[in-house]
């Protein structure tokens, strides 16, 4: 195997994009001396969740049109390590609640993404129909409405990244997150891999 | 939970579609509702199924408001909108505490103030005319429950115990010792922040709630609450039955313990209500009726057995359908009239699980001959014709100069209630 093919197969894997990404996210955060006004922020943020809040990075949410008070109140849980995610420590860390407010209020502003929502995989179409089918029976419009916009302190659900639907559902389900009740855990409660992937196909789907 | 995670998931793929039928009546998000009945008209209460939006008659858009977990500024907190019996006198007496919730009072004067979601323990002193909060406890999930006795506070969360000794020396640098392996609590997150009071007896209560909207309970360790010595021997359950209690005191005359209890959810607009109740003397380890019966003998409609309110002791009084009614203290002050003397003030947070919104006040309950009557004392905070609040009352707490704290979760603010010519507070 050539060089270029190995580094070709290796670009492909998860892992790599994943380290890339974190490196460009690093690069992003170093390069800026310390980000003291919103727009030095949103340059920071956007390294990872996209310019204009629509993430093309793996794993990592898509902000733009995000109800203001879920982005506040989750942004809160991380500076107050209630919500551990590593990558997000340094930006968390000594904000203060009007800085958060202002950061929330920048997002919920902007546009979704309009066009397929970028994943790590494609549309699979038989989980598509199921994911279809869950939502239903799960009453997921209950609380994130029906065009799954989301509202007060439930987020928008569509358009939003598949991996990043899987990656969180998961921890839903197995404790490692929690919103600011336990409301999600209790829904998630039981629910097996293959529905959490239809559930994220579904989603995903969606315009 | 996470080891549940694990579990369930290979559980699931065991059962394959019996374990996702199991899993799919989920609707409004408990985690019991999959330790429920899976099969019948009744399996799921919770379930928000045209026919249970028929049968309850309520929205299934309803959701619970979510506190604000930011500092709310002083010029939003709408003190002249709170209304108070004449004579009495309400002031901001501290903001700036997100989450505020149940607070108890320090020796030397010192308010504690214990939260849900930010996981923060604050201190509030008094300063000479003006009040500072220092934040003594952070990252804790859901640090609810807290008491105070002989220097040292006690907070309670989902998982642990802690004990901060000599703390009033000590704001600015607490010292925490962990005390969970001495406090057995059990491993449950819904309903399950806890309420907390050392008793006249010098023994550690805590509540311990039902990990659900309505299911069996294990009664020796859910739905209970609980009594043990300070080095956590000697576990007593005081009562049983109790879905889910969010404040107790104990009569300063009887030393009966009386306590509030949340009705359930999603079983109509107009309750069953919420309670207040008396543990009498001579009957510790009563049962209060979960998941049985609830409110003044009304039987379960899922959970079911035979005599479903045989042998519970029936609520002092009725605190009305998804009030929240939580903290509760007794008044034994002499700055207000000689009639709230030995009565209760009870704070109602207000509820969610109703359509036209109820409570979000501080009512006064007079006891008599075991019942009690209620009063309203502290309003405003609703208004009833936009159906819109603005703040919610947790919990309350009497000074020794007899003015009342009132803490509100919504603004992270306390108010000070005061009668007379009493002097304020702030400069």
């Amino acid at each position: 195997m050539s060089l270029m093919a190995f580094l070709n197969k290796w670009r492909r894997s998860q892992a790599l994009a994943l380290a890339i990404g974190a490196a460009i996210c690093a690069a992003a955060w170093t390069g800026t001396p310390a980000a003291e006004t919103l727009e030095e922020r949103v340059q920071v943020c956007g390294g990872c969740h996209g310019e204009d809040g629509n993430s093309k990075m793996e794993n990592t949410p898509s902000l733009a049109g995000q109800p203001a008070l879920f982005l506040t109140n989750q942004l809160i849980l991380m500076r107050e390590k209630l919500r551990p995610v590593e990558a997000m420590e340094p930006f968390v860390k000594g904000l203060k609640d009007d800085e958060i407010v202002a950061l929330a209020e920048h997002y919920a502003k902007l546009k979704p993404g309009s066009g397929p929502e970028p994943g790590s995989e494609s549309l699979d179409q038989a989980a598509v129909a199921r994911g279809a089918e869950l939502v239903k029976q799960m009453h997921c419009g209950s609380c994130h409405k029906a065009g799954f916009e989301g509202q007060e302190q439930m987020p928008r659900l569509v358009p939003q990244r598949i991996d990043y639907l899987v990656k969180s559902l998961t921890e839903y389900r197995d404790g490692k997150r929690y919103g600011i009740d336990t409301s999600m855990n209790g829904v998630m409660y039981q629910v097996r891999n293959a529905d959490i992937r239809a559930l994220a196909h579904y989603l995903g789907s969606l315009r | 939970m996470r080891s549940l995670g694990r579990t369930t998931a290979q559980l699931s793929a065991a059962l394959g579609l019996a374990a996702l039928a199991l899993a799919m009546p989920l609707g409004w998000a408990n985690a019991q509702q999959a330790q429920r009945p899976t099969s019948g008209p009744d399996a799921n209460p919770l379930d928000t199924s045209k026919a249970l939006m028929a049968k309850t008659k309520q929205s299934l858009n309803l959701k619970p408001h979510a506190s604000p977990l930011t500092i709310t500024p002083r010029e939003k907190i709408q003190l002249d909108k709170i209304k108070v019996p004449a004579g009495f006198k309400v002031e901001l007496w501290a903001h700036g505490i997100p989450g505020a919730r149940m607070m108890t009072r320090g020796d030397k004067g010192t308010i504690f103030v214990g939260t849900r979601v930010i996981g923060k323990v604050y201190a509030v002193t008094d300063k000479g005319g003006e009040r500072s909060v220092k934040t003594i406890v952070d990252g804790q999930k859901q640090p609810n429950g807290l008491a105070f006795h002989d220097g040292s506070l006690y907070v309670i969360t989902i998982d642990k115990a802690l004990r901060l000794e000599g703390i009033e020396d000590k704001l600015d640098s607490p010292q925490v010792t962990d005390i969970s392996d001495k406090i057995n609590l059990p491993e449950s997150t819904h309903h399950n922040w806890k309420f907390a009071a050392v008793g006249p007896d010098k023994k550690l209560y805590i509540a311990i709630g039902s990990p659900c909207n309505v299911c069996e309970i294990n009664t020796g360790l859910h739905g209970q609450i609980r009594r043990q010595n300070l080095d956590g021997s000697n576990i007593e359950i005081v009562a049983r039955g109790v879905r889910n209690s969010v404040g107790f005191d104990w009569h300063p005359q009887t030393k009966e313990l009386w306590f509030t209890d949340n009705g359930p959810d999603w079983v109509g607009n107009d309750g069953p209500q919420d309670e207040l109740n008396r543990v009498a003397k001579d009957a510790e380890g009563a049962h209060y009726g979960f998941p049985y019966c609830h409110a003044q003998g009304v039987a379960d409609r899922t959970v079911k057995r035979p005599g479903a309110c045989v042998g519970v002791t029936m609520p002092a009084a009725l605190m009305g359908p998804h009030a929240g009614a939580l903290g509760l203290r007794f008044y034994t002050g002499s700055m207000f009239p000689a009639a709230y003397k030995n009565t209760a003030f009870i704070a109602r947070r207000g509820s969610w699980n109703r359509e036209q919104k109820f409570g979000y006040d501080v009512v006064q309950a007079t006891m008599s001959g075991g019942k009690a009557t209620l009063t309203p004392f502290m309003t405003g905070f609703l208004d009833t014709a936009s159906n819109a609040f603005w703040g919610r009352p947790v919990d309350v707490q009497q000074q020794p100069d007899g003015s009342l704290l009132v803490s509100d979760e919504q603004n992270g603010a306390i108010y000070r209630v005061t009668h007379g010519s009493a002097k304020a507070a702030t400069k």
